[in-house]
């Protein structure tokens, strides 16, 4: 067979396409499932670590339990957007969380915000997809910078764009900062950027008590 | 044979290192070494796809033509990058939220298509994944003693874990978080292995 004839080449290449075509194809298939239950899984874990919901133990059910024990959800459109709203249904713990999201960086973040039902200070933050560069942007996922937003105020007297602040202030350490990622300044700004436009669309849905709207 | 591996492994980790002997793969080793644990799975992902790349254009190597060998060989390498990125996002989708990233960043690896080019298309399989398993290796060795340094002095943790008493002696070095420091640290590395590791002539 004469390697360099046309009809060798092409013929080859159509082989090796589909070879390996199939075994990308073969594995894609073979994992659907386990893709859609991890993404189910992990979706459900965000919620119940925003919510510091005490939970049995680290499996899939373990999760999926603790939230349909004490959440409630509802989707919304907000803008032509479906937004979720979450209520943590426990009178000892009242709170409210909202799927928020923006343009980070390099492409959208998305997470959950959990409030005080006043919506008067932020009870935790946490995020279920981002794709910032990994070591920088992305340690927002990181519990030490997180952990930062449990108890912080919302400035709602402040302009839109100071009601939380990522980064640096002016003049002493306010009580509604937190510390922006080294290296990652960018993805601080974005954040600060869209997430107090997304507190000020929450606050405009005017949504008070479970299922209320 | 034996005495063939052990040239194999000794080649591709010192005196044909990738990194500093043959300035291969520098992008990713600039990109990802400001904190070990990226560093770490992007190694175990540049040492699998090398190998088994290499195995399979070893094993072809008598059926591709010249004229596309280039084509074939990007198309084994992303066909391995991405069953090995689809498998763990699958199996194990926390380390996958780590690595995802930087398993892409194999396709475009340098290494893996220049051992594919210069080594595994003109030998057997056998030493050909002996040969990726070694440049892998010797990339491995590189880009952990940078990302060692720059996370120790960038963030004053190593693998996430503070170090002890960083009160009383760390100071945040802001140009190690930077690429500007991978830059520095490269430089470094480079020409301590090539005082120690020249071949002698």
């Amino acid at each position: 067979m004469n390697k360099k004839s046309a009809a060798y080449i092409i013929g080859f290449m159509i082989v090796i396409c589909v070879v390996f075509g199939t075994g990308v194809s073969v594995v894609h298939n073979a994992t659907q499932d386990m893709l859609e239950k991890n993404k189910r899984f992990h979706r459900n874990r965000i919620i119940c670590w925003a919510f510091l919901l005490p939970v049995s133990g680290d499996t899939a059910k373990d999760y999926a339990e603790a939230i349909s024990r004490h959440i409630r959800i509802k989707s919304i459109t907000d803008d032509n957007r479906i937004r979720n709203v979450y209520w943590r249904i426990d009178p000892e713990n009242p709170a409210i969380g909202y799927d928020f999201s923006g343009m980070g960086f390099w492409d959208r973040i998305d997470g959950i915000i959990v409030l005080t039902q006043d919506l008067e200070k932020i009870i935790n933050i946490q995020f279920f997809d981002q794709k910032e560069t990994p070591g920088l942007g992305a340690r927002i996922e990181e519990k030490w910078f997180t952990d930062q937003f449990k108890g912080v105020p919302i400035a709602w007297e402040k302009d839109v764009s100071d009601r939380v602040i990522i980064g640096r202030a002016t003049g002493a350490k306010p009580k509604n900062q937190v510390d922006a990622i080294t290296g990652a300044t960018q993805t601080s700004m974005a954040l600060k950027r869209f997430l107090n436009a997304e507190l000020e669309r929450i606050r405009a849905l005017n949504i008070d008590g479970v299922f209320g709207g | 044979m034996s005495v063939d591996s052990k040239k194999i492994f000794i080649q591709g980790i010192f005196s044909d290192n990738p990194i500093y002997r043959q300035v291969l793969g520098i992008c990713s080793a600039l990109a990802v070494t400001n904190l070990l644990a990226n560093t770490l799975f992007m190694c175990f992902g540049v040492i699998f796809t090398t190998a088994f790349s290499n195995l399979t254009v070893s094993l072809l190597r008598k059926y591709i033509p010249q004229r596309i060998r280039m084509i074939v060989q990007v198309l084994i390498i992303a066909s391995y990058v991405m069953m090995v990125d689809i498998t763990i996002n699958a199996v194990a989708p926390d380390i996958h939220r780590f690595i995802g990233p930087y398993v892409g960043l194999i396709i475009t690896n340098c290494i893996i298509m220049g051992r594919a080019e210069a080594f595994a298309s003109q030998n057997k399989p056998l030493p050909s994944l002996l040969d990726g398993i070694a440049c892998g290796l010797g990339y491995s060795l590189v880009l952990i003693a940078i990302a060692v340094v720059r996370e120790i002095s960038g963030f004053g943790t190593l693998l996430g874990y503070e170090l002890p008493a960083t009160r009383l002696w760390w100071h945040q070095w802001t140009i190690m978080v930077m690429p500007s420091g991978a830059f520095f640290m490269l430089a470094i590395v480079t020409w301590i292995a090539r005082a120690k590791f020249e071949p002698k002539e």
